[in-house]
């Protein structure tokens, strides 16, 4: 499930309006504007909403928003 | 050393040093695999047999569609080694709609005559219809990679024979699009090994330096500085996969600390990359000490990049004096101009108005002031001239066109006599680029061409135009595409103005993400996109929305909502 905390993050970020979908298996290369220089951007911006820190290895294995929720709430959780 | 094929060179340092390290292939989390030279040679012989098996001859263009795997580099010396003419193309972005892919690869395969594609599984059903369509130049799709080259000695490959002609054709490079349309710039064996000599003499390659990289090499500086120069001058090149770079930029600081790199390449937006979005956590234990030479190249060099990169690392070990650039083209091999090692870029401050007047002046107001990096000296075996419109040369300081003669210049794009007599005579290329020189430095500061530069990537306007065009509710033909200085990731991106009947209606938030996605179906993120009412856009005297004239009234915020 994907928390509307961080779809807002997403659309804040890549200045989508509020009816862009956002789900689990959303991936990148589908939003526009999500490209490979945007990305890195967006993980910043996430990571600053949530308080948290994301290494490399982690980064590298994203596939999607749901891998990326799955990856704050472990964060957040752990 | 003339008269020499890659081959040659590649086995006589394969001879040399069997055990010296040639590649070491990085991939994140995972032990580097490092090539050596006697395997790497002789694993490129398996190749060139397996291709010639193939049906592979001398002077077919191999045409690699591949992502980073330690088997590409045996690989691509294998196609040379077999006599053929080696072109890597772009793995396809996931961004960029199949059709498209097709529809590029079919137009490249006609044009540059590629007679091979070399690729992966995941590709055969885009690529299988190719071989069979009416009239193709495509002889067949091959997946090198699957093969078990078993581990014996291979026969000696076509290239090995004694006195190939190092004039034949060893390369094919495309310059950058996805539409078909790229111009293909072919190059001998020749052609690439005297470049490199002349390279590695500008930038003072030796025996103790190392590469690390990871740019693409289907771009001329990857392929040029990272590849076909560390194997002609048997240097170490240390290989990142670009597109984990891209998302993890700390991986190249990683590589150049463990692998005690001394020099890497870059485009002007990967100082901003590492100096912004680099976690200080992930920096623990790296030093950069070993970096003698890092050279900004492939878009406008910015004094700011380089200043953000020198503060963020220099308490890492990163000296002033290894921030260098260097002016480069395929056209012209690779490089013609580069900085001398050992000495940061030289920095001039010019005046904005006088700049735009033509002349490079010191500023009279600290606020209109520009500061120009300049990309160095012609490298040797290279002029710069800069010239009037009408081809009259300017003095030091005025701006012109930059024209470019070099023993490296290419002979023409491949099957395109119209657009090589468009920039090549008396052998003088014309870059298009706007700049001026101070002393033989030259300082690139334009473009007279409407080419967009994002993140190192040449992106052609029409090719956007033409995409969005097509999108419905956009009126055809009544569209620019411009590039846009982005500041904070020291690169440009693309807006976009297209003329609509939706103009200020609400459908308007609509056709902006339908003309957004078009963007996208062609690889190209429109940062931004103004629906303009219909009559908005100025023409040019031919009759097409001019882009200069339109890009003042943007930039001047005349489309803009309150």
């Amino acid at each position: 499930m994907v928390s509307e905390k961080l779809r807002s993050v997403i659309r804040a970020q890549l200045r989508l309006d509020a009816s862009f979908p956002i789900e689990e298996e959303t991936s990148a290369p589908r939003v526009p504007g999500w490209d490979s220089l945007a990305h890195v951007a967006l993980l910043a911006a996430v990571e600053h909403a949530f308080g948290v820190r994301f290494r490399t290895l982690e980064v590298l294995k994203l596939r999607n928003v749901g891998d990326l929720q799955a990856l704050v709430d472990r964060k957040l959780g752990g | 050393m003339a008269g020499e094929q890659l081959w040659t060179r590649w086995t006589e340092n394969a001879r040399r040093a069997p055990e010296r390290e040639a590649i070491v292939h990085w991939v994140a989390g995972e032990e580097p695999f490092r090539w050596r030279w006697g395997d790497l040679v002789a694993q490129a012989a398996r190749f060139s047999r397996a291709l010639a098996d193939a049906g592979v001859r001398p002077g077919d263009v191999c045409a690699t569609i591949l992502r980073h795997h330690r088997a590409f580099y045996p690989l691509y010396m294998g196609i040379s080694g077999a006599g053929a003419i080696a072109s890597v193309l772009a793995y396809p972005n996931p961004r960029l709609h199949p059709s498209k892919f097709v529809q590029g690869l079919s137009g490249m395969a006609r044009r540059s005559g590629l007679r091979w594609i070399l690729t992966e599984r995941a590709l055969e059903q885009q690529v299988r219809p190719l071989v069979e369509a009416p009239g193709s130049t495509v002889q067949g799709v091959l997946f090198p990679l699957e093969r078990d080259l078993g581990g014996g000695g291979a026969a000696a490959p076509a290239a090995a024979r004694p006195g190939a002609d190092p004039h034949l054709p060893c390369l094919l490079q495309h310059s950058s699009g996805t539409t078909g349309l790229q111009k293909a710039v072919v190059l001998s064996h020749a052609a690439v090994l005297e470049h490199v000599r002349d390279y590695a003499a500008a930038i003072g390659l030796g025996p103790e330096d190392r590469i690390a990289s990871w740019l693409p090499l289907y771009h001329d500086m990857g392929l040029i500085a990272a590849f076909q120069l560390p194997l002609a001058c048997a240097v170490p090149v240390v290989t990142l996969d670009p597109f984990e770079w891209i998302s993890a930029p700390v991986l190249l600081l990683e590589a150049i600390s463990r692998e005690r790199a001394t020099l890497s390449w870059l485009p002007n937006f990967a100082y901003n990359l590492l100096a912004d979005r680099v976690h200080d956590e992930d920096l623990e234990g790296l030093r950069l000490d070993s970096v003698r030479l890092l050279v900004n190249c492939s878009e406008p060099v910015r004094a700011d990049s380089h200043a953000r990169m020198l503060a963020r690392y220099a308490p890492r070990g990163l000296r002033p004096e290894t921030l260098g650039a260097c002016y480069a083209m395929a056209e012209t091999t690779f490089a013609v101009t580069q900085t001398a090692p050992s000495r940061p870029a030289r920095v001039v401050e010019v005046d904005r108005d006088a700049l735009a007047r033509g002349e490079a002046a010191p500023p009279r107001d600290p606020e209109r002031a520009r500061t120009c990096v300049s990309s160095g000296t012609p490298i040797p075996g290279c002029e710069v001239e800069v010239v009037a419109d009408d081809g009259r040369p300017l003095r030091d300081g005025r701006v012109g066109e930059l024209v470019v003669a070099s023993r490296s210049l290419f002979d023409g794009y491949r099957n395109l006599p119209d657009e090589t007599a468009a920039v090549l005579s008396n052998g003088r290329y014309r870059t298009g680029d706007l700049g001026f020189r101070v002393e033989r430095e030259v300082f690139v500061v334009g473009r007279k061409k409407d080419v967009i530069i994002v993140a190192g990537k040449n992106l052609y306007p029409e090719d956007v135009e033409d995409a969005v065009s097509a999108v419905e509710g956009v009126l055809p033909g009544r569209v620019v595409a411009l590039g846009v200085a982005d500041e904070a990731l020291g690169t440009e991106q693309v807006w976009v103005v297209a003329e609509s009947e939706r103009h200020g209606t609400a459908a308007a938030d609509a056709l902006r993400t339908a003309i957004q996605l078009a963007g996208m179906a062609i690889d190209v993120t429109i940062a931004r996109v103004l629906v303009a009412p219909p009559r908005w856009l100025i023409k040019s005297s031919a009759g097409k929305p001019s882009r200069k004239a339109n890009r003042e009234r943007v930039l001047a915020g005349e489309l803009d909502v309150p």
